[in-house]
């Protein structure tokens, strides 16, 4: 190991010398905040001016439209930040035939806290910006939530109005989805996916930091509707036109945009991952020895790429019928509102596996490692993701069963949304079959792991219940879903990005995390977990329906039980968030491989060379060969690596 | 695999299948059924949630074995067998779910069916008046009662039931006769509500610019809250209402009474008709109209409620119909009642006011 260390510091030395800092007058022109500070305004300026200058040609008045500014503005003041921070720099000049400057690699890697804050191309600084970013807007959504649930502790109505009400749960829900789930798997495969496969980076640097930075904008996008004169959107996550489009303040147009830039980080993002992953693999990797997490990313980008643009499309529309008086949902100019959910849902309901698989894929990596057994059933793990993927676009209309769409639609999709069961299955069932017989390690991974996969399993189990026609038209639109949809994105996603953060947190700081702390984080969220959402099965099949801000007095104990235990659950994330902190800051050092995995991230130093492998490793069998003696996943060149590690050892 | 662990894994499973199914049976999950689609529904429900228990209790049990025996100790390095799969054992685990999801998906389809058959001789009737017709809700000629048909209109924050075949008889409430097959034809005149009853397990969004249908037998007597479950606006959790089932011969005496109040004209009884026909009863309380309606202020107090906003009662009463969000009653959420009784024609209006104005004297 020390020989790795040896090896981060030439490369510090040899590739990645900080440019000399500019000084005077072109501090103001080199890319960086103090750029942002004049080109921002700059570009705010060009949005405004666009638009009096078109309304001074055109003879309309008022010539200051607030609503026709803010709308132009959500798009040239994120491109000013942008463009002042430096992330079309290179390609400008490529563009317009200048020079390029020689890539002298000063913009990979991160000496000090600033350079998180600047455009990044190393991967591994791009995965940790990621993974804090999305940690905050996860505690944002977080606190909202509070604010629900104390709402909802009494009938009646006690600390909000019904407007901001319905604003808390849209924001909520859109910031957990778009700012926190979405890019936080992001984040994770950022960091680990290059390392995995063997690679020295991702494909696209540049576009990886550029996909990174378009996330903070489409978050603050987000909460500062709250600002936005009429309150924040309040048509629910889902946005169903005409309630969306011709109803809201405008504020709804920060959650039209906000979902356009989020989006298009991560339609990026995707390419870059497909690319990364078809062109980069280290020799030897092929595709039946690639990691589960990798397999899940391949299809997640698969999805992403395919399925975005239609959420994109759909919030495109609304924001023309609401703001440029087109007519896509308005059904007295022959528009179709369920046009809008059916576009929606295709986007979003493949969504829901975008935000599942690369958990499944955590899930897999983690549970093989601390059982210390292969994978059971390693090439039907693959395909059903790949079955997931594809049935996952046929399914969408069971969020329509009682949209007055046509009737004949809701067997077929009844059955394909029954079918996808089965590849999901025979993941839950081959995890078990790896648990058994196996060593098991109970560090806070694998617990997050395992919670993750029972909580699973009852999310699964109402799923079942909502895809059957009859039992869905009882229970949609009501706390069941609530309950459903939290059992899957919270006891899934969540938990696998909990086990995930805990898993790489030696490899990508360094040190180790507090275990007893560790613990008592899962411990907390799992029962606070549970005591909260369990219950509101219970309130939607008796008949509370979700997004009310005040409800019927019968159901008052169990919502005062379940605020109470939703303020438990918020306080376990206090419990992480100083987890983190302090163990980035204080926590014992970490060697190459605490877990003793076999995958190649592990194969090099705490926290990797900026340059990720010394020398390219050579992949020479498949990743979980755990039990197999003398088998290996990845040689390098001697074996020098490995061999100092037992040595250690 | 040794004896005694399967003995183990076998009691575990029992244990959880047993637990699930007292937390299945011991808490009455489903509201008290009463329609005929609600019995069906809840056996499609218990059919579920038998499959669900089994596949739970499995799950759990195998989690929980492995977490007890196959625990690493403290410093024990060693690892697992390596096994990497098992050919028949996956193909079991793909091919039994798939046969329960497919028998689930059969049950529900069947129960689908079942649960949206009309009398036959009606539904080709109404399907008759579709095609001919402006695919609005529209009274027929035949039996009444086979089915009933009733218009449901969803506006913001309030639901109006109409029965076409009883000279559009109009309440804010919706009143049904027992053992009776009803059709529910669906209309928004804004944005996506959705009509729920829990008791009847039946639920149908009203969608701007659709005909939506909905069919519903109840058999019980009684009177259930009627719920708005999709996200309609500010009010939407205030979009409520109520349907009493009731005998046959009473539900008929209404309607008729109801239809023949549509014919009379004249004075109090036309404005008492406006009052009724546009709903103002689902959420205003007024007793000479017998409203008992409690989402919106009380209109037997307004003589009060004027003084309170410093204006002359009938100009007080016309502001709040024409323009609800001018003047806001203590307590009551702005943005509620629906603005679009300013559409009403000056005529009724005049009436509407003046009827208002002598109930609260």
């Amino acid at each position: 190991m020390s020989e790795t260390v040896a090896g981060f510091h030439e490369h510090e030395t040899e590739h990645a010398a900080p440019a000399e800092p500019p000084r005077g007058w072109r501090r103001l022109t080199a890319p960086g905040w103090l750029r942002v500070l004049w080109v921002t305004p700059l570009f705010f300026g060009i949005g405004a001016g666009l638009v009096v200058l078109i309304r001074w040609l055109e003879g309309w008045h008022p010539l200051w439209d607030g609503a026709v500014i803010t709308t132009v503005e959500l798009t040239t003041v994120p491109f000013g930040l942008l463009v002042g921070l430096g992330g079309f720099d290179y390609w400008y000049r490529y563009a317009s035939g200048a020079r390029t400057v020689p890539e002298d690699h000063s913009g990979h890697g991160a000496r000090s806290w600033r350079d998180y804050f600047r455009i990044n191309t190393d991967h591994k600084v791009i995965g940790i910006q990621y993974l804090v970013t999305t940690i905050v807007f996860f505690v944002i959504a977080g606190l909202l939530a509070m604010f629900m649930r104390a709402e909802l502790a009494r009938p009646g109505m006690q600390y909000v109005d019904n407007q901001t009400f319905n604003g808390l749960f849209s924001v909520h829900a859109a910031l957990m989805i778009f700012l926190f789930v979405i890019p936080a798997f992001a984040g994770i495969g950022n960091y680990v996916i290059p390392l995995m496969i063997g690679a020295p980076d991702m494909a696209f640097p540049r576009l990886n930091a550029l996909s990174f930075w378009l996330l903070p904008i489409a978050g603050v996008m987000m909460v500062s509707s709250f600002l936005a004169p009429g309150g924040p959107f309040a048509a629910g996550w889902t946005g169903y036109a005409p309630l969306s489009s011709t109803h809201q303040p405008i504020g709804a147009v920060f959650f039209n945009m906000g979902v356009q830039w989020a989006g298009a980080s991560s339609i990026m993002t995707a390419l870059n991952f497909l690319v990364t992953i078809i062109t980069m693999r280290a020799p030897g990797m092929t595709f039946w020895r690639m990691p589960l997490l990798v397999w899940a990313n391949f299809t997640t980008s698969l999805l992403v790429v395919i399925a975005t643009p239609f959420i994109a499309g759909s919030q495109f529309f609304v924001m023309f019928d609401h703001i440029m008086h087109t007519d896509f949902f308005n059904e007295v100019a022959g528009g179709y509102p369920l046009g809008y959910q059916h576009i929606f849902w295709f986007y979003s309901h493949p969504a829901v596996y975008i935000m599942m698989l690369p958990g499944f894929g955590i899930a897999s990596e983690v549970i093989s490692v601390m059982a210390r057994k292969p994978i059971f059933g390693y090439r039907l793990m693959a395909l059903s993701l790949m079955a997931i993927l594809v049935l996952g676009f046929s399914v969408w209309a069971h969020h329509m069963f009682v949209a007055g769409m046509a009737p004949w639609l809701r067997v077929p999709m009844m059955v394909t949304s029954m079918v996808i069961a089965v590849p999901t299955g025979i993941k839950v069932f081959s995890w078990l079959a790896t648990l058994w017989d196996g060593r098991i390690h109970f560090e806070t991974p694998m617990l997050f792991a395992l919670g993750f996969v029972s909580m699973f399993v009852i999310g699964g189990l109402s799923g079942i219940y909502l895809a059957a026609v009859p039992i869905d038209i009882h229970t949609s639109d009501t706390y069941f879903v609530v309950a459903h949809i939290h059992y899957v994105l919270f006891g899934g996603s969540l938990f696998t990005i909990f086990a995930g953060i805990y898993f790489w947190f030696p490899k990508m700081t360094g040190r180790m995390y507090n275990e007893a702390l560790g613990k008592l984080h899962f411990w907390l969220t799992f029962i606070g977990f549970n005591l909260t959402f369990f219950p509101m099965h219970y309130l939607g099949i008796q008949g509370m329906p979700r997004r009310v801000a005040d409800y019927a007095p019968r159901f008052a104990d169990l919502n005062l039980f379940i605020s109470i235990a939703s303020f438990g659950l918020g306080a376990s994330t206090v419990v992480f968030v100083y987890n983190m902190i302090t163990s980035w800051r204080f926590g014992a050092k970490a060697p190459a491989n605490p877990w003793r995995s076999m995958t190649l991230e592990w194969q090099v130093s705490s926290p990797p060379p900026i340059f990720n492998f010394d020398e390219i490793p050579q992949v020479v069998g498949t990743p979980y060969e755990y039990g197999v003696p003398g088998a290996r996943h990845g040689v390098f060149n001697g074996d020098r690596v490995q061999e100092e590690e037992e040595v250690h050892a | 695999m040794r004896r005694g662990s399967i003995v183990q894994l076998v009691v575990l499973g029992i244990l959880f299948g047993a637990g699930a199914a007292a937390v299945a049976l011991l808490i009455p999950w489903l509201p008290d059924p009463a329609s005929k689609q609600a019995d069906r529904i809840d056996f499609v429900f218990w059919f579920v949630t038998a499959i669900c228990i089994a596949i739970f209790a499995l799950v759990a049990a195998v989690i929980v074995y492995a977490i007890f025996n196959f625990r690493a100790g403290p410093d024990d390095d060693e690892d697992g067998p390596p096994t990497h799969g098992n050919t028949s054992l996956e193909i079991v685990w793909t091919a039994v779910p798939a046969a329960l999801v497919t028998a689930i998906s059969i049950v529900s389809a069947v129960v689908l069916t079942q649960n949206e058959h009309l009398p036959s001789a009606s539904a080709s009737v109404s399907r008759a008046a579709q095609s001919s017709g402006t695919g609005l809700c529209k009274p027929r000629d035949a039996d009444p009662l086979q089915p009933l048909v009733v218009c449901v209109v969803a506006q913001q924050y309030a639901w109006l039931f109409q029965y076409p075949a009883y000279r559009n008889a109009t309440s804010a409430t919706l009143r049904l006769p027992i053992d009776t097959t009803v059709q529910l034809q669906l209309q928004s005149r804004d944005v996506i509500h959705s009509f729920w009853v829990p008791e009847f397990g039946q639920k149908q969004d009203a969608v701007p610019g659709l005909l939506t249908k909905l069919v519903i037998t109840p058999n019980r007597l009684g009177t259930f809250p009627v719920i708005c479950t999709e996200l309609c606006g500010l009010g939407h959790a205030l979009m409520r209402s109520q349907t009493t089932v009731e005998s046959k011969d009473e539900f008929l005496k209404w309607a008729r009474s109801r239809g023949k109040g549509a014919a009379a004209g004249g004075g109090a009884s036309a404005a008492a008709k406006t009052f009724v026909d546009n709903g103002c009863d689902g959420c205003h309380t007024f007793k000479p109209a017998g409203a008992k309606g409690t989402i919106g202020p009380d209109l037997d107090k307004l003589t009060e409620a004027a003084q309170k906003a410093g204006q002359p009662l009938e100009e007080f009463i016309r502001q709040s119909i024409v323009d609800p969000n001018a003047y806001i009653a203590p307590g009551y959420p702005k943005g509620v009642m629906p603005e679009t009784f300013s559409s009403l024609p000056k005529q009724q209006l005049d009436a509407l006011v003046t009827y208002l104005a002598g109930g609260s004297q």
